[in-house]
């Protein structure tokens, strides 16, 4: 069944103002709360010449109503402040960085429902056993780590004492040289794929193995949990249960029936958990040297590099924003049973 | 609760080793926390004030069951005053978040109407911000520190405390003792403050109070990052920071935190596991008959 024209004109209006919203709230945070914005949003090294530009560049002069004219105009017209890390505008900075953190991401998400389904499918179905209990500890420790303590470890364990993965960055810059790789998408799995550059591909593989693994740790947990919770009422259903009465092998009534009843909704809550992953992204690139948008926001952090840190702010929050009503449009599609 | 639904929650508690594993560890957490400057082995160190050369990144020994680290400082007593930190800034969180989201939740669900759907418009798009993402456009606003950790944390955070005081008042805010509260003539911040708000608190308390672990996670995230808690405080994820630039010569720096980190947060959450199947009735009639 098709959705509502309504359904998608609704959501999208509210997208709109969502987005407004989001803006917003970061004028206030960095134009209302501090005393003198422009002394954050030069930096600790400027001069007062620097600072005075500043003023006049951010229209700290004006009043507050016109500064956030001015604010959500630059915004829309692309010009997000420049980077005194490197000298650079902060938008194309983000814009060129974005695949990077994109491929680790949907990686991750791979990893994350092709492990989580089957365990938490397999634990449903051994309810109340060992591994049932076993499947539950795991979730809820591996919802407990921070991410950035598990890369660090595993980066140490897997790297350096086992030797047996890269330890950082995405590609191997010599192999790129050597080979003639020119990335054209910038998702590396995707761009060595096309132009048949094998030792590439292999290379990318086992660099974004460990990141992603990473990373996938708190949706696959997430996966687990629901899918163990939804496989349980499935399993109740009764044409699930009539079906195995009937003598229809299980295997196959797990396959058939309860797999996809489940899969679309833990599929729809990963897309949620979208934004705790990208915030976990920023601690993971930094640690494996990933030059995604994480890396760049957490050196900018580490730099006090103030407007690099809220251009990014800005562009993930619209972007999970953008994100999430896509994901509730698709399962609005896939499951005619929401309605919102 | 009557007194067997109080029974009943103490039988499913009971009977759950991890429910029990959870009490455990949040109790001995937040005992740690209260009397840890008092019993960790080298309080110098622990505060960090001291610099001894002599014992630099000794690896966990009996003397050093957690090591040193580069400044000689021992990281046990470290660790152990960072479960104080860790409960400060948790109960600091949550208690300010939950103040805001009180207020706003509540004038927002009992006034309705065009106050009611401002407040809570304002409410959605905070939440329309990823987790920690406007936490850390705060601290980085407002700069490094205990104070500022709190408060960008309590500032991102009050928006689901909102949301959920405002449905238990919507639930609430019909029924018919507030009506006659009205009928008397009580004014509508005694009604609201008197009236709905302790028939609407209890499960948005609780709630809180397990957030408690996600609190510690996020601020541990922020100090990662290098705009949470500044040195020399031996917060759990600054220690761990700390320790990755020597995490090739000295390992343990990073790794005792992060234990530290986990089996608290686990305790929470393994709490906040149990106090959902307490609220979710039928998972629970379910589960007593069980004898689970």
């Amino acid at each position: 069944m098709p959705i509502s024209r309504e359904y998608i004109i609704k959501r999208t209006v509210s997208l709109v103002f969502v987005v407004l919203g989001v803006i917003v709230i970061t004028f206030i945070i960095t134009r209302v709360i501090p005393s003198r914005p422009e002394l954050l949003w030069t930096g600790p090294h400027a001069t007062i010449e620097q600072i005075e530009r500043a003023r006049r560049e951010l229209h700290l002069d004006k009043p507050i109503y016109i500064q956030l004219w001015y604010y959500l105009t630059d915004l829309f017209m692309g010009n997000w402040g420049v980077s005194w890390r490197t000298k650079m505008p902060v938008l194309p900075s983000i814009l060129g960085a974005l695949p990077a953190t994109i491929e680790l991401v949907v990686v991750a998400f791979v990893i994350a429902i092709a492990a989580g389904v089957p365990i938490g499918m397999s634990a449903a179905i051994r309810r109340g056993t060992g591994v049932d209990g076993a499947v539950r500890v795991f979730s809820v420790v591996g919802a407990s780590t921070p991410v950035f303590w598990l890369a660090l470890l595993l980066q140490l364990v897997f790297c350096s004492w086992l030797g047996l993965l890269p330890a950082a960055k995405r590609v191997d810059e010599y192999l790129v040289l050597s080979t003639g790789f020119r990335p054209v998408t910038g998702f590396y799995l995707i761009d060595s794929l096309i132009q048949g550059n094998i030792p590439i591909f292999i290379d990318v593989v086992r660099r974004i193995l460990l990141p992603a693994t990473v990373l996938s740790l708190y949706p696959m947990c997430l996966s687990i949990r629901m899918t163990r919770a939804l496989t349980l009422e499935v399993l109740n259903e009764l044409h699930v249960r009539s079906s195995i009465a009937w003598g229809i092998p299980r295997t196959r009534v797990l396959y058939r029936y309860v797999l996809r009843n489940v899969l679309a909704p833990v599929i729809a809550s990963l897309g949620l958990s979208f934004g705790y992953t990208i915030v976990g992204a920023f601690m993971v690139e930094i640690i494996f040297v990933w030059p995604g948008i994480g890396y760049y926001i957490a050196m900018s952090l580490l730099s006090y590099d103030y407007p690099a840190v809220i251009g990014c702010v800005i562009f993930v929050a619209i972007l999970y924003s953008i994100i999430n009503t896509a994901v509730d449009l698709v399962h609005a599609t896939i499951d005619p049973r929401v309605k919102l | 609760m009557n007194l067997e639904e109080i029974s009943s929650t103490f039988k499913l508690i009971r009977s759950n080793p991890l429910s029990i594993a959870g009490i455990v560890i949040v109790a001995t957490f937040v005992i740690v926390g209260l009397i840890s400057p008092y019993i960790v082995p080298y309080p110098a160190d622990a505060w960090g004030y001291s610099y001894n050369l002599e014992t630099r990144l000794v690896p966990p020994s009996p003397k050093h069951i957690f090591g040193t680290d580069e400044m000689g400082r021992d990281l046990f007593s470290r660790v152990v005053l960072g479960a104080r930190f860790s409960l400060i800034i948790a109960i600091g969180v949550v208690s300010i978040a939950l103040a805001i989201g009180i207020v706003v939740g509540l004038v927002a669900g009992y006034m309705g109407g065009s106050v009611g759907m401002i407040l809570m418009r304002i409410t959605d798009m905070f939440l329309a911000f990823p987790p920690l993402l406007l936490a850390i456009a705060f601290a980085a606003t407002l700069g490094r520190g205990l104070i500022n950790v709190i408060i960008s944390l309590a500032l991102s955070w009050w928006p689901w405390y909102a949301r959920l005081i405002y449905i238990q008042v919507n639930s609430v805010k019909n029924l018919l003792f507030v009506d006659a509260a009205r009928i008397i003539g009580l004014s509508t911040t005694k009604i609201m403050f008197r009236h709905i708000l302790p028939n609407s608190l209890t499960p948005v308390v609780i709630q809180a109070a397990l957030d408690m672990g996600s609190a510690i996670l996020e601020a541990a995230g922020l100090s990662f990052l290098g705009i949470g808690v500044p040195p020399p405080i031996p917060e759990w994820g600054l220690l761990i920071s700390q320790g990755w630039a020597l995490i090739n010569t000295a390992w343990w720096i990073s790794l005792f935190p992060g234990i530290a980190i986990v089996i608290t947060v686990v305790g929470f959450n393994l709490l906040a596991d149990t106090f959902q199947e307490i609220m979710d009735p039928r998972l629970r009639s379910t589960m007593v008959m069980r004898g689970i």
